[in-house]
């Protein structure tokens, strides 16, 4: 029966037991029980034996059924009601009583002592214990011997390879070069040049980590770069990640054209005429340089688009992708072109112009222009306040005590751009390879004069200097005739040998000209200190002669010389177009007379006579003037 | 100089490793202790033998780690103390930045130096060869 885990709650009945049926069907119901009776059979019902819960609980239900089966012997043996309870409290108060008396025996410690009862005792033996604790401490000793040696090859192989520096060295070389800071676990570095003075909004940040280790160990070894320095090891501890706008290689194209033939490149680029390549593992100082020369041409080249946007000229410049195109001279275009590359293979193909070299002032004129605006930014001129917004220029500041008028004003506000700038070096650049290459082209052609020309040294962007120095072989100490040439942008300025200043255009034929004509003054005026040296008479001389057949382009010069004694004379006459010279001589008393009708008397002879031509390309002697000597030495000794 | 206000960041950050730093090394050490006194042994407890031994195994084992991870957060210190120094020690940035400009200007004078002179060369040498030239029979 399950009678443990359901608790029956009984009670008594409503109804009275029935103590008897009688034949004729009547019960006869126990009469209740009265308040004593019912209080003697719960009294007896007290069992201080029982304690626990579950004792009460199983006697409960024992008690209940064995009361169902005798509950009238319990009425009989309930003399008094409290018996059985009085005996079991006299039986506890015995027991206390004893137990007192042997707790006081068992305080004193002299008659009794109380000893725990063993219990049963343990298996494990000392030596197990200790043996337990050794393989403890051996097992911590295991992990503190493993951290040990993690740490300490984490040391050796830093020591080991020496060759791959310190993570903290590397930063540390990156922290001397490059600016850095820390912003919550990663390091982020900078490489604008805005500490530099340049506004350009494009923030150039990079970022640092820790490289791993086992993926470049055996690195390929860098293809040698062309013209940069290989990277001794190419293995770092560093990491640079850049922003993949300023990855690659970028460089600054400047092509001057004209009718779409190329006249002079110029490829800007700051790590050399060799593109670097952009390969993974090159050295992050390197890597840097590359990205801030993209970050230089990008700024540059959006400086140079703004200006040429803004820019108010007769023939706009057109800004089209990444290219500007702007008119220098007629006919011939300054193009500026970024090329960037992002992408590894070096396919940065060399265009194929005539000219392949590299024009290194028009590179570094670029350059430098953007410099000296970073310059500028950064640099004010004295006296400015030391915080707070700057104050005006020091011009500025000038112009009240100076009294500035408004057109003085207007002209400070005026600034010069970029490409208004470069524009001119441009042209500058043009007009100079014009008048060498005019020069060049005449001191090959002319063999008789000489013509040398002496650039100086002294020049800037847009403006150089040239002497030209016109003389004959030979006849140096007799005369020569210096022309002084002054390269401006759109034009020479040239200063002849009596002063006067021409300012000539940017047409190369202008200056071609003048200088045929400078030759003819030049074998005119040498005749003449010939002449001098010779002792022969200067008679006339004219560098404008009026006379004789049309010149298509300047005047025929002249001259006309008598010897010593008078009676011979010599008629120079060159023209600068054909370069030709024609000399004739006169005798003036021909040494032989014979009077004919008109002229009678030999006197008359005196008034001149007829000039004849001398074939000089028959004569002997290298060049003009000797040739010339000859004949004044030939004809004075006739005489 | 040294003693020159620093930011209340900075100043955060340095407390906080120096209160690394303690840490660790109070872990070290009490870690330690607790090993050597688990070691020692004799402590009354309610619980079996075997049951304790095994406790003490563990406690064993979790304290030697403890002190493992207390001496990797101190190298982990000292590598951040180093990056920290390397960042801020505007000092010798600075002095570094002086090096490199003395240097790039001491590149610079000798390059124009080197520039002066190969243009002085060159000059004396186009003297000669014009000198050469139009005295020669050539011309």
């Amino acid at each position: 029966m399950a009678f443990n885990s359901i608790n029956i709650s009984v009670e008594a009945p409503i109804e009275n037991q029935i103590q008897e049926i009688t034949y004729d069907g009547m019960e006869i119901y126990q009469p209740p029980l009265t308040l004593s009776e019912s209080l003697v059979k719960y009294a007896q019902k007290i069992d201080f034996s029982k304690t626990t819960d579950l004792d009460l609980k199983r006697e409960d239900t024992t008690d209940d059924s064995k009361s169902d089966i005798d509950p009238k012997d319990a009425f009989q043996s309930s003399l008094w009601p409290w018996d059985s309870v009085r005996n079991k409290l006299r039986n506890a108060h015995q027991e206390v009583c004893v137990l007192a008396d042997v707790l006081a025996i068992a305080k004193d410690k002299r008659y009794m002592v109380l000893d725990p009862v063993p219990q049963e005792p343990l298996e494990t033996k000392p030596m197990v214990q200790i043996y337990a604790r050794k393989k403890a401490l051996a097992g911590a000793a295991n992990v503190l011997l493993t951290g040990a040696e993690k740490l300490k090859t984490s040391q050796n192989e830093a020591v080991r390879n020496r060759t791959t520096p310190d993570f903290h060295i590397e930063l540390l070389r990156l922290r001397q070069n490059w600016r850095l800071k820390k912003v919550s676990n990663t390091i982020i570095g900078d490489l604008s040049y805005r500490t530099a003075g340049s506004k350009y909004l494009q923030t150039g940040t990079f970022e640092v980590t820790k490289a791993e280790e086992d993926e470049k160990t055996n690195s390929p070894p860098s293809s040698p770069l062309p013209g940069g320095i290989v990277p001794a090891k190419p293995s770092s501890a560093l990491k640079v990640s850049i922003p993949s706008e300023l990855q690659g290689v970028a460089y600054i194209e400047v092509l001057c054209q004209k009718d779409f033939e190329d006249l002079c490149s110029a490829n800007i680029n700051f790590l050399g005429s060799g593109a670097p390549s952009s390969n993974p593992d090159m050295h992050w100082q390197q890597k840097l340089e590359a990205a801030q020369n993209v970050l230089f041409c990008k700024e540059l080249f959006n400086q140079l688009a703004k200006e040429a946007v803004q820019l108010q000229n007769p023939i706009p410049h057109m800004v089209v992708g990444n290219q500007i195109m702007a008119s220098v001279l007629p006919s011939i275009q300054l193009i500026i072109a970024l090329r960037h590359s992002t992408s590894g293979d070096k396919k940065i193909e060399k265009p194929s112009h005539s000219r392949s070299e590299h024009d290194h002032v028009l590179e570094h004129s670029l350059h430098q222009l953007l410099r000296e605006v970073h310059h500028k930014n950064t640099h004010h001129p004295f006296p400015h306040p030391a915080t707070g917004p700057l104050g005006p220029s020091k011009k500025r500041m000038m112009a009240g005590p100076m009294a500035a008028d408004r057109y003085e004003l207007l002209e400070m506000t005026k600034q010069e751009t970029l490409l208004e700038q470069i524009v001119r070096q441009t042209q500058h650049f043009l007009m100079r390879m014009r008048t060498e290459y005019v020069l060049d082209t005449l001191a090959k052609e002319f063999k008789d004069p000489l013509i040398t020309s002496h650039w100086s040294t002294h020049s800037s962007a847009t403006r150089s200097c040239v002497k030209i120095t016109i003389l004959t072989h030979g006849y140096d100490a007799v005369h020569s005739t210096p022309l002084l040439v002054y390269i401006a942008e759109k034009g020479l300025k040239c200063i002849c040998r009596d002063g006067r200043v021409m300012n000539l255009s940017y047409e190369p034929q202008e200056l071609r000209d003048l200088i045929f004509y400078t030759i003819n003054q030049h074998r005119i005026q040498i005749v003449i200190g010939l002449a001098k040296v010779m002792g022969w008479q200067i008679l006339e001389n004219s560098n404008h002669l009026g006379i004789g057949a049309v010149e298509p382009l300047g005047n025929a010069a002249s001259c006309l010389l008598a010897s010593p004694t008078g009676d011979r004379i010599i008629a120079v006459r060159c023209e600068p177009q054909a370069n030709a010279i024609h000399v004739s001589v006169a005798h003036s008393p021909r040494t032989d007379f014979f009077p004919g009708r008109l002229v009678t008397e030999r006197k008359w002879e005196h008034l001149g006579g007829q000039f004849r031509d001398v074939r000089m390309d028959k004569m002997e002697g290298k060049n003009f003037l000797y040739k010339m000597e000859l004949l004044m030495a030939s004809l004075t000794s006739n005489s | 100089m040294a003693n020159r206000a620093l930011p209340q960041s900075k100043e955060a950050l340095l407390k906080s490793y120096r209160t690394r730093l303690k840490d660790d090394v109070k872990s070290m050490l009490e870690n330690f202790e607790e090993i050597i006194k688990l070691a020692k042994g004799d402590h009354d407890t309610q619980l079996s033998r075997l049951t304790q031994c095994e406790q003490d195994t563990y406690e064993m084992h979790v304290r030697a780690a403890n002190i493992v991870r207390a001496g990797e957060s101190l190298m982990k210190l000292v590598s951040d103390i180093k990056q920290y120094l390397i960042l801020n020690d505007f000092p010798s940035v600075n002095e570094a930045i002086t090096q490199n400009s003395k240097l790039f200007r001491t590149k610079q004078a000798e390059c124009d130096q080197k520039l002066m002179t190969l243009r002085d060369d060159v000059a004396a040498e186009l003297y000669d060869l014009e000198e050469e030239y139009y005295t020669s029979p050539n011309k």
